[in-house]
């Protein structure tokens, strides 16, 4: 271990247009604690950059040229399961970032954000915080209702397995997402729940892999269900 | 039809063979019949006023004369034999027939007397060795003569198969004394004969007399609960007058419960009532009026139903004339049956009118009959043509009763197809009308979005062009301008996604995006919701105009407050949801005008959602509060 010079974070960016590509190299600049390793302006450039060793953060926007960022999302998260993956959006709205959490990112930068809010951002989510919003929180708790899901179709004791496969949430998961939804910050939920800011941003975290293994569940359960598996 | 003449064929050759079949049958059991059959006789005549009881032997006279004559013999009738109807005074005649029995074994079998028919009015007396063996016991008049006789001789000790036979009936003089051929012989000889005459002449016509009565009265309640068509009716009444019709070919064995009168008024007028109701009835079917037709068949009909009422004239001694008169109207009823139907296509009546004919020519052979022109062995023909009579009034009303559980099965498939089509032709005007109100609500979007664009990201872009194409960017915020252009644009994103009549995520949603710019301005934000009751009205209209009013207000302290600390509340009071936002800046008069077009614009939206913006008079700082209703009546 050396104390002195932390070795900075090793980040991949994933964006085909050239003037956030500045922006972002700027603001890895200025941070100095967080340094540019890759950048790929296709989905095919990302891919040839996974042969190689994995970053600490990779950061993908979804408006590819030749194939969708959740393509990359995937593949990424299979090459690199170590690799933050992060999300790059302009309005953070649920669909694609849903989707990309499903893929297995577990957060996502804005990308009108200052440059010393994308820097700290990137840190953030590196040390274990997920940005949710509270659009998102709710269409979490939507998608892990129970009635809602799983009952449509249960083909017998097959049915079983797979639903014990589908992760819930904990009640204490369902209480914060539900504070999101309301619009109470992360400190604010913290002390209305009586726990750390640090626990409540695992909680997220936690959501987030969940609602990942979920659609993997799901996707196996749906292709059992049309005869593909 | 091409597909159902086999099938008609098919059911012709099995009525055919079903015919065949039975006449067989009817051969085989006459072929094992057998017995004496004696036609041989001696006819004595003796006149007599009154009616005496027959003598217990033979008068010894007897033994000697009397004119041979062949059985079946029947003396010529006259027309109208007398008027005398007083069975003490009436001229009465007893007539004689004695015969010589061929020798039979003397071996103690049971023997059976056998004659097909006997034919006369009055009483009928039968010796055997000269000692009487049986006697009629019931009316004098309508006695039952139609039945086969059959009498099982005496079987005692001392009797032997008998010598001779002798027949005597007492009679009115004129009209009957005559008397079919005599069978002799044991049960297996003489029953297949009985059985088949007794079938044929009595039982055949009593059981379906009765079953007519029978589907008559069903009929008649048919009628009960629809007296707008007559023919139930008709058709009751039509079984009713062939019962009476009928009832004298199978009862007078045994005493009558009315007397020979009535009984003779019943059975001779009963034809023309059975003409009346089939010319009715016919009419129902071919739908031609003919009053004067029917009015002359009516009072034909009343005439003797009324002139031989009892006490009148004797039905019954005068029968053959009122049966001439039947064969006349009758041919006239049914020849007009018969042009009528054809004129109206009437299947059904026209095979009433024929029958009627085929019926009135039987009637006319029953007539030679009744009048001893034919062999009087012979049976009444009408009999089987009113069986016939039967079966096609059955055939029609059966015809009737499926055409109409047809016509309500096709009725009912109609119903359906109907109700098919205007239930499609609803879902269609139900899609169309969806379509419409879609295109609409698609329509109100693209304005709201272009209102929205226009009164916001389009005039802050407006402002900085202007300011940059008069090198005042200096002056400018450039990258403010800019910022606000693109939070106003989230706004507007987020505005689209659904809130479901969730206030508080509306609310949520607008501090997580105004969050970053509160941070930097500094300014700390105390947020205090609790629970929001689910405001149905909340839709993506309602949802932009609270989000601009919200930001607006925000707008406003960072850019002239300079507040430190902002207080974002929700709370239920009534029925109204107030949401409330408080600086402690430098606060504002909303009365004075210069207070801007933001406050204008609030106002204006809340007005079009049907809330209220208040401001609230705080000692330091502004208060701003929108009250929100929830329930929008």
């Amino acid at each position: 271990m050396e104390p002195a010079s932390p070795t900075p974070l090793k980040v991949v960016l994933v964006e085909d247009d050239v003037a956030f590509q500045q922006a972002f190299r700027t603001a890895l600049a200025e941070a100095g604690d967080l340094s540019m390793v890759g950048v790929a302006a296709t989905a095919a450039e990302a891919r040839a950059l996974m042969d190689g060793p994995s970053p600490d953060v990779l950061v993908v926007d979804l408006g590819l040229p030749d194939a969708s960022g959740i393509e990359v999302i995937r593949e990424a998260h299979a090459r690199w399961p170590d690799c933050a993956i992060m999300v790059a959006t302009t309005f953070a709205d649920e669909r694609h970032v849903i989707a990309s959490i499903e893929a297995g990112a577990s957060g996502y930068l804005l990308k009108d954000s200052p440059l010393p809010t994308i820097a700290e951002d990137i840190r953030v989510l590196h040390a274990g915080g997920s940005p949710i919003s509270p659009r998102i929180a709710r269409q979490v708790l939507m998608r892990f209702r129970p009635d809602e899901k799983a009952a449509p179709e249960e083909p017998a004791s097959e049915g079983a397995d797979i639903k014990s496969g589908v992760p819930s949430l904990s009640e204490r998961e369902k209480e914060a997402l539900q504070l999101i939804t309301r619009g109470f910050s992360f400190e604010e939920i913290a002390e209305l729940m009586g726990v750390s800011r640090n626990t409540v941003l695992t909680f997220v975290r936690r959501i987030y892999a969940k609602l990942e293994v979920r659609s993997k569940t799901e996707a196996v359960f749906e292709a059992r269900a049309y005869g593909l598996l | 039809m091409a597909s159902s003449s086999p099938r008609r064929w098919r059911r012709w050759a099995a009525w055919g063979a079903a015919t065949v079949a039975l006449a067989v049958g009817l051969c085989l059991i006459q072929a094992q019949a057998g017995g004496e059959r004696i036609t041989a006789a001696r006819m004595t005549v003796v006149e007599t006023v009154g009616y005496q009881r027959a003598p217990a032997v033979t008068p010894a006279e007897l033994r000697a004369g009397g004119r041979p004559v062949t059985m079946p013999h029947a003396p010529k009738p006259d027309w109208t034999p007398t008027a005398e109807a007083d069975p003490d005074r009436i001229a009465t005649r007893v007539t004689w027939y004695a015969m010589a029995v061929p020798p039979l074994p003397d071996d103690g079998r049971q023997l059976y007397l056998f004659a097909p028919r006997w034919k006369s009015d009055g009483s009928l007396s039968i010796y055997a060795d000269g000692k009487l063996i049986h006697q009629t016991h019931a009316n004098l008049q309508w006695n039952g003569s139609n039945q086969p006789v059959w009498v099982a001789l005496p079987r005692s000790d001392a009797d032997h198969p008998p010598r001779t036979l002798d027949i005597r009936l007492q009679h009115v003089r004129g009209i009957g004394g005559a008397f079919s051929s005599v069978w002799i012989g044991d049960y297996r000889q003489l029953a297949p004969h009985y059985y088949l005459r007794d079938f044929f002449q009595v039982r055949l016509t009593a059981f379906v007399s009765v079953a007519f009565l029978a589907t008559g009265v069903f009929a008649l309640s048919v009628w009960f609960t629809r007296r707008k068509e007559p023919i139930y009716l008709l058709y009751f009444l039509m079984s009713v007058v062939c019962f009476a019709r009928m009832l004298h070919t199978f009862v007078g064995t045994h005493p009558l419960f009315v007397s020979d009168a009535w009984f003779g008024w019943l059975t001779v007028n009963s034809l023309f009532w059975m003409l009346t109701v089939l010319h009715l009835f016919a009419g129902q079917l071919h739908r031609a009026r003919q009053p004067i037709l029917t009015a002359t068949t009516v009072a034909n009909t009343l005439f003797w139903s009324l002139a031989t009422l009892p006490g009148l004239l004797d039905a019954t001694l005068i029968a053959a004339p009122i049966y001439a008169n039947v064969i006349v109207l009758g041919l006239v009823v049914g020849f007009n049956g018969v042009v009528q139907s054809h004129k109206a296509r009437s299947h059904f009546a026209m095979l009433l009118s024929v029958w009627c004919i085929v019926t009135l020519l039987a009637g006319i052979y029953d007539l030679g009959l009744q009048q001893n022109l034919v062999n009087i062995e012979s049976v009444f023909f009408t009999n089987f043509t009113g069986v016939g009579f039967t079966l096609l009034f059955w055939y029609i009303m059966f015809s009737r009763y499926t055409e109409a559980l047809e016509t309500a099965t096709r009725a009912k498939a109609d119903l359906a197809a109907r109700l098919a089509k205007r239930e499609a032709e609803l879902t269609a005007s139900h899609a169309q009308l969806r379509e419409i109100e879609h295109r609409e609500l698609l329509h109100q979007e693209r304005q709201r979005l272009m209102q929205d664009m226009h009164d916001g990201l389009g005039s802050s872009l407006v402002t900085a062009l202007r300011a940059f194409e008069n090198d005042r960017a200096d002056d400018l915020d450039a990258v403010g301008i800019l910022r606000a252009c693109i939070d106003d644009l989230k706004l507007t994103i987020d505005s689209m996604e659904p809130v479901e009549t969730d206030l508080l995520l509306l609310l949520a949603t607008l501090r997580f995006r105004l969050q970053p710019r509160l941070q930097a301005a500094g300014v700390k934000l105390t947020w205090s919701v609790g629970e929001a009751p689910p405001l149905d009205w909340l839709d993506q209209r309602h949802a932009l105009h609270i989000l601009r009013i919200v930001q607006e207000a925000f707008a406003n302290i960072l850019k002239h407050a300079g507040a430190r600390q902002v207080a974002v509340a929700v709370r239920t009071e009534g029925d109204r949801v107030l949401v409330s936002i408080q600086d402690d800046g430098k606060g504002f008069d909303p009365a004075r005008a210069a207070a801007g077009r933001g406050l204008a614009n609030q106002r204006r939206r809340a007005d079009a959602i049907g809330a209220m913006v208040i401001w609230e008079p705080v000692t330091k700082g502004s208060r701003l509060v929108l009250s929100l209703p929830v329930t929008k009546g």
